[in-house]
């Protein structure tokens, strides 16, 4: 086992040097093993995201990448896990606005406080959608179905104190609705729930429901962006729905408090690359991530304004005080 | 579907993949043939070897290890009278007296030809029915899969031998530990007493391994008293080469038995919490109540054997299929398997073969390609089983042991789950001490958590409570359990009042 995994280790430092041989020597990252930990299920959006990106990031920085799923208490169990390791660029956690909605409304004894930002990679637009076979087309048919039937309706989102679930509440308010708002552990649950009924619509980003669109199981309603996708120029925006809603959903990575320097730097250089490396950007172009590269300072700065605006939009709702 | 088996073998034919099922296989059969080595325990060493390799390489060496061990006990149970895992307990009973008889080659080759041709039927049923299945499953809601959770807990009530109080407090035991850690959906702590240690709750395959690799092996170690009991003294130069056509002739013209037998095995694979080592029991005693000279069985008969052998493999189909379609183990050893895809950050449950058909047809592939494999190994190996055999216990066991923590210790790469591995071993322990089951326990760990989170979906997603009986699925899922839990009280009255019967011992669950 260890030998195989120091074997692969080696074989992906020597495939990095071989890729930056000619240009400055890269220092070595300090570690041969980095863990990353998500909140998210298998097959979950921060999974899948991890997942395809240790692909390329693996040998660019000659690291042998461990993705662990640890689960439950809306991310609360991973940011406890990630705080308490040591700070020495060994783990990571792979942030979405879950982590700080989660330390918000549940105040777990480990929060978003306890961890550094350190890259803002991805924003990540956010869609609804519903099974191929609903009597909906676009959003605003799944609003009035709401708005005629008041307490029919069921919408899901991924994780109960996600972004979703609040951009869903936010919908309700907007247009003046009832609704019950189902939270579920992870993407595919949520997919299951919408493909066979139980719920009228799904929110969440267009890699989770990528098998099902491409086989034609699940029509998009909307997409939640300022503007119309480039890769689905054929969907509306909720705005021009006349559903004033935007979400904007960020993936990135957050390690513990006094994640050194230098640390950060190699990341910054080596995700550099990986962005640019062109088949890494047909996979991110397909699943319509937006590249949005900020690291330290800059992300740290991108995360408290993220949380003034989401704190205020809890209190508008009453969540907290 | 046609086409991607048929991408799935000749997937499969890569030497990439090749290789795994080979050494899995190998693995699997030579586990199985020792005895005190269970399947489960092999499944649990060959695991972190299988971090490294692609999902498919991964499973594949799994597949073999599962299809490899439920054949491989039957070396030593017909060649030597033990059985090497409890799924061929029941060849014992009509292999051994066949082998003594002079006829060990026949005895041998009525099982592994029993066990292919089983594993064959079990793997009709798994390619044409795990589609369907998971089909049927995407309609299923929160509700559903709530009802469909508790009728797997409520088999428990059917898996306790002795006491059916013991049983249930085994179970219940499980369930309180799922409860362990933060609540799965707003994060709150619970019963953690404020150790941080806790706070993650408790993550079930090292739970599984130290319940059923350290806990088993100590008990063993206490039953043997320390010292390795040595095999029986057979005759090493026994003949073992035999006609195959006659022998594969002898199980064929008995299509009924090789049926019933399979389909036995696969209901049993099929139902979460049985496993093969009540179908191999099942199967015996159905063989002798079906057959025309029910005195002969125990004398060394081949329906014995067959009804044996062929159930115990077709259960591997059955239990391939309830993980694939619904993403709930069957037993212990596809638990193992069901962690494995987690490791490997693929999803089980119904969206599974949609979404991963590559890796899906692949397993179909791989578990009919173990069945010829496993043949051979057996045909090459067997004499040379026997030898390995006699490797004293007291080598033996700490030698699994270490693989066993190692293999924990890979799942996180934090001593955390070592820790947890010993913490349920010694608690394992002290129940078998107790005389309480350990399979409720484990089942308890594995489905408390999802019966949990359905619930809580189910209210949130409509606050009727009678939705959970008027939804026509969920109100037959749960009728099935009252029905399944109604049907083991009545056993176990009957039972008792035929006096304590003592039911085998379900060690592999």
């Amino acid at each position: 086992m260890s030998r195989s995994i120091r074997a692969i280790a080696l074989c992906a430092a020597a495939l990095a040097a071989s890729f930056s041989a000619p240009g400055w020597a890269q220092p070595k990252y300090p570690h041969s093993t980095v863990t990353l930990v998500t909140h998210s299920s298998p097959g979950g959006g921060s999974d899948v995201f991890l997942r395809e990106l240790v692909k390329y990031l693996g040998p660019t920085m000659g690291v042998n990448f461990a993705v662990e799923n640890v689960r439950g208490g809306s991310g609360a169990r991973a940011v406890a896990k990630v705080a308490q390791a040591p700070a020495d660029g060994s783990m990571f956690y792979a942030t979405t606005p879950t982590y700080i909605q989660t330390t918000l409304l549940s105040k777990p004894d480990f929060g978003y406080t306890n961890l550094d930002p350190v890259l803002i990679v991805f924003l990540d637009p956010e869609v609804v959608y519903t099974r191929a076979d609903s009597p909906f087309k676009t959003l605003a048919d799944a609003v009035a179905y709401a708005r005629q039937n008041p307490g029919k309706a069921k919408w899901g989102a991924a994780n109960p104190a996600s972004l979703e679930r609040i951009a869903l509440e936010k919908l309700k308010r907007i247009a003046g609705v009832q609704a019950a708002v189902v939270s579920h552990e992870g993407g595919g649950e949520l997919m299951i729930n919408v493909l066979n009924g139980t719920l009228d619509i799904g929110i969440g980003e267009i890699q989770e429901i990528r098998s099902q669109l491409d086989a034609k199981q699940v029509r998009i309603l909307a997409t939640l962006t300022d503007k119309r996708l480039d890769r689905l120029p054929e969907v509306s925006t909720a705005k021009e729905q006349g559903i004033d809603l935007t979400v904007t959903k960020f993936r990135g990575l957050a390690g513990p408090k006094g994640v050194p320097a230098e640390i950060v730097s190699a990341w910054e250089q080596a995700m550099k690359k990986v962005l640019a490396d062109p088949a890494y950007k047909k996979e991110y172009e397909r699943e319509n991530l937006i590249p949005t590269l900020m690291a330290g300072a800059k992300a740290a700065a991108f995360t408290d304004a993220f949380v003034r605006e989401v704190t205020a939009s809890l209190k508008e709702f009453g969540l907290i005080k | 579907m046609y086409e991607l088996l048929w991408n799935g073998m000749v997937d499969l034919f890569q030497v990439k993949y090749m290789l795994p099922l080979l050494i899995g296989t190998v693995a699997g059969v030579f586990g199985g043939a020792l005895p005190g080595v269970t399947i489960t325990m092999t499944i649990i060493i060959v695991l972190p070897f299988t971090f490294g390799l692609d999902p498919l390489q991964g499973l594949a060496a799994m597949t073999g290890v599962y299809v490899g061990g439920s054949a491989g006990g039957l070396v030593t149970a017909t060649l030597l009278g033990i059985p090497g895992t409890p799924s061929s307990v029941a060849t014992t009973f009509d292999g051994f007296p066949m082998a003594k008889k002079g006829e060990a080659g026949r005895a041998l080759w009525l099982g592994v030809w029993g066990s292919f041709l089983g594993g064959m039927i079990g793997g009709v049923f798994l390619i044409a029915a795990t589609g369907p299945l998971a089909q049927f499953a995407v309609a299923f809601g929160p509700w559903e899969f709530f009802s469909l959770f508790i009728l797997a807990l409520s088999m428990v009530a059917g898996l306790v031998g002795a006491s059916l109080l013991k049983g249930f407090l085994s179970g219940a035991i499980g369930l309180v530990i799922t409860v362990l850690g933060n609540d799965p959906v707003m994060g709150q702590p619970r019963l953690t007493f404020g150790i941080q240690f806790l706070e993650g709750g408790v993550p079930f395959l090292p739970v599984l391994i130290g319940v059923f690799a350290f806990a088993q092996i100590m008990s063993d170690v206490e039953r043997m008293g320390g010292a390795g009991k040595m095999a029986e003294a057979v005759d090493r130069a026994v003949k073992l080469t035999v006609s195959h056509l006659k022998v594969i002739w002898e199980i064929l013209s008995r299509p009924f038995l090789l049926l019933w037998a399979s389909f036995i095995g696969v209901v049993i694979g099929v139902l979460p919490a049985v496993g093969g080592s009540a179908a191999n029991m099942m199967a015996y005693d159905q063989a002798k109540k079906f057959s025309r000279h029910p005195e002969r069985f125990g004398t060394g008969t081949p329906e014995g054997i067959v009804a044996s052998e062929s159930a115990n493999n077709a259960n591997v189909g059955g239990s391939l299929v309830t993980i694939m379609a619904f993403g709930i183990p069957g037993d212990a050893v596809t638990a193992v398997m069901l962690g494995a895809l987690t490791i490997h950050g693929i999803q089980s449950g119904p969206l599974f073969i949609s979404q991963n058909p590559q890796i899906a047809y692949g397993i179909f592939a791989a578990y009919l390609l173990a069945h010829p494999i496993m043949a051979l190994v057996i045909a090459l190996g067997a004499r040379f089983m026997l030898r390995v055999v006699t490797v004293p216990k007291a080598a033996l066991f700490p030698v699994v042991l270490v693989l066993c923590v190692i293999g924990a210790y890979a799942l996180s790469n934090t001593m955390s789950s070592v820790y947890i591995l010993l913490i349920f071993g010694l608690l394992g322990y002290a129940m078998v001490k107790f005389g309480l089951p350990l399979a409720p326990l484990i089942l308890g760990v594995i489905l408390g958590d999802q019966i949990e989170t359905n619930l809580i979906r189910a209210i949130m997603t409509d606050s009727d409570l009678w939705q959970f009986v008027l939804r026509p699925i969920s109100g037959a899922l749960l009728a099935m359990s009252v029905g399944s839990v109604i049907l083991a009280l009545w056993q176990h009255r009957r039972a008792e009042k035929r006096g304590a019967t003592g039911e085998g011992e379900r060690a592999d669950f």
